[in-house]
């Protein structure tokens, strides 16, 4: 809502407030301000063009003018060619800044000095005109331009959708008077207006028939006029107010709404046929060529406005061409209606049409505006552009406005607030908002609502008029404390955190990446099975909630490298989002998932490296939450590489995949190289996780053996770890295999593995003829279970 | 007079005049090992008459006790001789720059996230976590958004099924029905955060996606006050103490009486710049006292208890803490924007 400052005045004393301090009351009082423009024309001076001659040499047409400014004569030069001699101009002298942001210098074109610049009406923000300068009706050579047009400022306000009444000038006036603590220069309701015959009724005739969706509708015909322009001074407001002057009675609709916050229609009485309105649904196949130039569709949703042979307007929204005012106009009706706010946003969404009418009437306004609207209109219309106004408007109203009554303590607003406010002061406040406070036996308030205000219905409402007006700022702070037997007991660890910290520690960085995909990329990696898809989504490139979270960091892996950072190392910790099979519409489960990506080189050693590091970090992952060692378990997976791909297991239930990605995912990703990635269910893990257990230290000293053996390739390494703990019984305290090993020396098929084992006793300490004892026993059974020669 | 005068004093001599450390340890296997003159004597004691022997050891060892001591104590000079040249000796350029470690980051998102956890739980609040597909009722009715109702319009919703019953969740606020029914009796006190989306055109400023964190007390007697102090608590505890916070009153559905929050710019200090847009204060998020109807849907009686709720993105407290121009890249997952972090 854009606002003239020097407008509010109508409303409220403006002696002594300047527009910044105005702005910054409403802005704490919840009129929040976007922007000041401060239009002070004290700096521009008035001129008298004395003589205008085309510039000699310049290439584009130029005039040289010489200027009288009282004091002096000056040379000004400009493009546009209509400062004639003879007329009165608004000079800028150098080193100004004109409103519209330019600032003035001495220049010299083509041998020629200009020492100043003549203004268009759009340079001083007085309108949009910028193709010629701005001829002045008035002034005197060298006064001010601050005389003539004085001190404005334009507000542009966001007005919040509970409060239609702000979206007008005497609403936001009313909240400035209540935070400044000064009355209101007006009331609500403008003044009857005596009218003559004959009687509107006989003029008109208006018909309801949805009297939920149009809750009023009063009529206001006035005859003999005479459409022209509208006073400059009212154009002028208009123009702050960001609405392009049309003529005297288009205007005054225009203005009242400016003022009221209420839109109002104007027919051309003698266009509209038959001698009846009716306010009625629109039937499928009728259309309306509508003031806008556009001919619109209309469907049974929509109200119309139809005369005896159709549509002349949709109600609340826009009014139809064929009834226009135009300049040959004599007689209009002034429409001032009450709609139903629900039904004129689906209209106004249904046709993709925002109007300042259905932008005010969307938000459902008080159906007592109608009747102010209509008054202040046609007082307007009458002033500007005469004419008879008629008795006997017609005012039908068949859903009376109920007043809204409110009861709230005093102590209310101050337990509320955590603030003590006077009652005298909040009284006060209360009656400058327009609210009427009784107080009844036991101190209890009565709050009578404002007829305007339909966003006050409960005692939380009266608290916050209260609280915004009273400021604030002047609310203490402070912190909650209350007494209670027990409190909800805050968890001591957050594994999410330590997941984050173990693998950043890794050396991975954390990507965060949308949640939204495209469907088409978990279609094409086979991804999509479980997959929900958005029905009105921005684009195909965000369709789709993601089912994994490898496709979002190949595509990070993707850019790093195309901006030369290859092989980095990622991880996410998100959401995946996954259908359910008993309501794939309904709620998604939406597992947290973890995953971690390792871009290599691209030999088949460093993709070992890679899983290696992996299962390094996995392992590490486990240690840090306190869950069981994992088991690895070769398995398969479509993104996987058939041969490099394990099943991460805790406690023999599957926690998650590891392994090198399958090398046409990696192709499809235009990624160099391998990847290698494990993915966890962060749920199966935390599931897992056990108190820890923390063992004594040992008091006996450990014996170390390495064990070498090369067996068929096809035994994988966990089986024979298996093998050793069971020869090897208690006294082994660790196996680990640190080497594997292949060459042609060994022979085809076959590998070599070694261990390192520790040895060790809680009870005493070891011999090494014990020790060599079960190594032996640990070499027969490798040999006899696996084939296996020792080395 | 013994007979290993003469080698004590060849010794003493000899250790007072040792070049170096290395020196002094040859000159103590020479005189007190296995194979020096003393020790030799005195394993040979075997071959001595009976009452010499105690004679005998008992001088060798006196002997070389007085050679360990002064074996000691030219260790310690050359060791007091050896630190005294550290400056010299072992002197290394200290500018040299070191090579980078191999290290991860954490995303600044989640860092920025993670404080505010920890912030608050100081206070006593707790994670609340809820889904980000969620039905209508959470997401909107429940929160005193009723279909039609003109607020719907300025959180441009994704919708998952046909009669629009399950959205993407455009608030965090969703989850504060969710908490009421879980925790069910006062105190609750919950922070929940998460992503959330509208169908907002993705440029520098605007993301169709991005993330929040709620804060909702419930209690006896919760006040306006106390919903600043927090709030200041908060900024404070993020940015600084010198970061004031104000509130100006505004509206949404589900608060009463509803507030946005700013925070005292801080490049500036309040006096206006560029990075406030001449402000002086930084629109920070939104906040009020939970709205009667929405502590009823949750299952809390509006009469004994009141409620205070507030909302941010975390985006944009990133953008407040670090001066980041441009929302995508957090997005983007370019390492050398997330490694600055």
């Amino acid at each position: 809502m854009r606002v003239s400052y020097r407008w509010l005045g109508d409303f409220v004393d403006l002696d002594g407030l300047t527009p910044q301090e105005a702005a910054s009351l409403l802005t704490m009082s919840g009129s929040k301000v976007e922007s000041l423009l401060v239009i002070d024309l004290s700096a521009i001076v008035v001129g008298k063009v004395l003589e205008q001659r085309p510039h000699p040499s310049s290439r584009d047409p130029l005039w040289i003018h010489q200027v009288d400014l009282g004091a002096e004569t000056r040379q000004i030069i400009a493009g546009a060619p209509n400062a004639r001699a003879g007329t009165l101009v608004p000079v800028a002298l150098p080193g100004t800044v004109v409103p519209s942001g330019k600032q003035v210098r001495d220049a010299k074109i083509a041998g020629e000095e200009g020492r100043g610049m003549m203004c268009s009406a759009a340079e001083l923000l007085l309108g949009e005109d910028h193709s010629g300068i701005m001829l002045l009706a008035e002034g005197k050579p060298g006064q001010s331009l601050g005389e003539l047009f004085p001190l404005d400022a334009v507000l542009d306000i966001e007005v919040t959708p509970n409060r239609p009444d702000c979206l007008g000038h005497m609403g936001i006036g009313r909240e400035l008077a209540a935070v400044s603590g000064r009355p209101m220069k007006r009331d609500f309701m403008p003044p009857f207006i005596e009218g003559e015959d004959p009687p509107a009724v006989d003029l008109i005739k208006i018909a309801i028939e949805e009297p939920d969706l149009c809750t009023r509708f009063v009529a206001a015909p006035v005859t003999g006029l005479r459409v022209g322009p509208s006073p400059a001074w009212v154009q002028v407001r208009l123009r702050l107010a960001g609405v392009r002057p049309i003529n005297n009675v288009v205007d005054a609709t225009a203005y009242g709404m400016l003022e009221y916050g209420k839109p109002t229609h104007a027919f051309d009485l003698r266009r509209l046929r038959g001698d009846e309105l009716r306010v009625r649904r629109a039937r499928d196949g009728e259309s309306l060529l509508c003031l806008d130039g556009q001919t619109r569709r209309l469907s049974a949703a929509m109200l119309v406005v139809a005369d005896g042979e159709g549509p002349v307007a949709i109600g609340g929204v826009i009014g139809g061409e064929a009834s226009a005012v135009q300049e040959d106009t004599t007689d209009v009706l002034i429409e001032s209606a009450g709609w139903n706010g629900v039904n004129i946003r689906g209209t106004s969404r249904a046709l993709g049409l925002r109007t300042e009418a259905s932008a005010r009437h969307e938000k459902g306004l008080a159906p007592e505006l109608a009747l102010a609207g209509a008054r202040r209109v046609t007082a307007l219309v009458r002033e500007w552009a005469g004419g008879t106004v008629h008795r006997e408007w017609i005012d039908l109203y068949p859903r009376p406005q109920e007043p809204i009554r409110v009861h709230v303590t005093p102590e209310k607003i101050d337990a509320l607030l955590g603030a003590h406010v006077p009652l005298t002061e909040s009284r006060a406040i209360l009656d400058r908002l327009g609210f009427q406070t009784r107080v009844q036996d036991g101190g209890d308030w009565d709050v009578m609502v404002p007829v305007f205000r339909l966003d006050v219905a409960i005692p939380e409402d009266v608290v916050e008029e209260v609280g915004r007006i009273y400021g604030v700022d002047r609310i203490p702070p402070t912190l909650p404390g209350r007494r209670h037997e027990s409190w909800t007991p805050a968890p001591t660890s957050r594994p999410q955190e330590t997941i984050r910290q173990v693998l950043a520690g890794a050396g991975f960085a954390e990507a965060v990446t949308p949640a939204l995909v495209s469907s088409a990329l978990l279609e094409k990696l086979g991804l999509a099975g479980r997959m929900r898809r958005l029905l009105n989504p921005m684009s195909e490139e965000l369709d789709a909630m993601r089912t994994s979270l490898l496709p979002s960091l190949l595509q990070v892996a993707r850019l790093n490298q195309n901006r030369g950072r290859p092989q980095v190392r990622l991880f996410e910790l998100a959401r995946v989002y996954l259908a359910r099979s008993q309501d794939p519409s309904g709620l998604a489960d939406e597992p947290l998932t973890v995953a971690a990506l390792a871009h290599t080189g691209g030999t088949p050693a460093a993709g070992r490296e890679g899983f290696l590091l992996l299962k390094a970090v996995t392992d590490r992952l486990a240690h840090a939450l306190s869950l069981p060692a994992p088991a690895y378990e070769r398995a398969t997976d479509a993104l996987f590489h058939p041969g490099r791909t394990a099943a991460i297991l805790l406690d023999g239930a599957q926690v998650g995949l590891l392994g090198e990605l399958h090398p046409s995912l990696g192709a499809d990703f235009d990624l160099d190289g391998r990847v290698v990635a494990v993915q966890l269910d962060l749920g199966s893990l935390l599931g897992a996780a056990k108190p820890r257990q923390v063992r004594p230290l040992p008091r006996f000293p450990a014996v170390q053996r390495d064990l070498a053996v090369v067996l068929p390739e096809d035994q994988p390494t966990a089986a024979v770890q298996t093998a050793i703990r069971e020869v090897a019984g208690d006294l082994l305290e660790q196996v680990r295999a640190f080497d594997e090993y292949r060459s042609p020396e060994l022979g085809a098929g076959v590998k070599s593995l070694a261990f390192a084992l520790t040895f060790r006793s809680p009870e005493r300490t070891l011999t090494d003829s014990e020790v060599d004892q079960l190594m032996d026993q640990t070499r027969r059974r490798l040999e006899s279970e696996f084939g296996a020669k020792s080395r | 007079m013994t007979e290993f005068e003469n080698a004590v004093t060849e010794a003493v001599e000899r250790i007072a005049k040792a070049a170096g450390e290395e020196d002094l340890e040859r000159l103590r296997i020479e005189f007190l090992g296995r194979n020096s003159a003393i020790s030799q004597r005195l394993s040979g004691l075997a071959s001595e008459p009976k009452e010499k022997r105690a004679e005998i050891g008992k001088a060798g060892n006196q002997a070389k006790q007085r050679i360990g001591a002064a074996l000691e104590a030219r260790a310690l000079e050359l060791a007091g001789a050896r630190m005294g040249k550290l400056a010299e000796v072992e002197a290394i350029d200290v500018t040299f720059p070191a090579p980078p470690l191999d290290r991860g980051h954490i995303h600044v998102l989640n860092q920025v996230r993670s404080e505010v956890e920890t912030i608050l739980e100081r206070l006593g609040y707790q994670v609340e976590e809820g889904p980000e597909i969620e039905t209508d009722w959470y997401c909107f009715e429940a929160l005193n958004l009723p279909k039609g109702h003109a607020s719907r319009d300025l959180q441009e919703t994704f919708f998952l099924a046909e009669d629009e019953s399950i959205v993407l969740r455009t608030h965090t606020s969703s989850v504060q029905i969710r908490a009421m029914e879980r925790l069910r009796t006062p105190p609750i006190f919950v922070i929940a955060p998460g992503r959330v989306y509208r169908r907002d055109n993705l440029d520098a400023t605007h993301l169709p996606y991005f993330m929040q964190v709620e804060g909702l007390a419930v209690d006896e007697g919760l006040t306006v006050g106390d919903l600043k102090g927090t709030l200041l608590y908060l900024v404070q505890s993020l940015f600084g103490p010198e970061r004031r916070v104000r509130m100006r009153p505004t509206y949404f559905p589900y608060t009463e009486p509803s507030f946005e929050f700013d925070t005292l710019c801080g490049r500036c200090g309040g006096a206006g710049c560029r990075s406030c847009g001449n402000q002086g204060w930084l629109e920070t998020g939104g906040c009020g006292m939970v709205h009667p109807n929405v502590l009823r849907n949750g299952g809390v009686d509006p009469e004994k208890y009141t409620g205070f709720a507030w909302g941010f993105g975390i985006e944009r407290m990133a953008l407040l803490k670090y001066d980041v121009e441009d929302l995508r890249l957090f997005y983007e997952n370019d390492l050398r924007f997330n490694e600055q972090f």
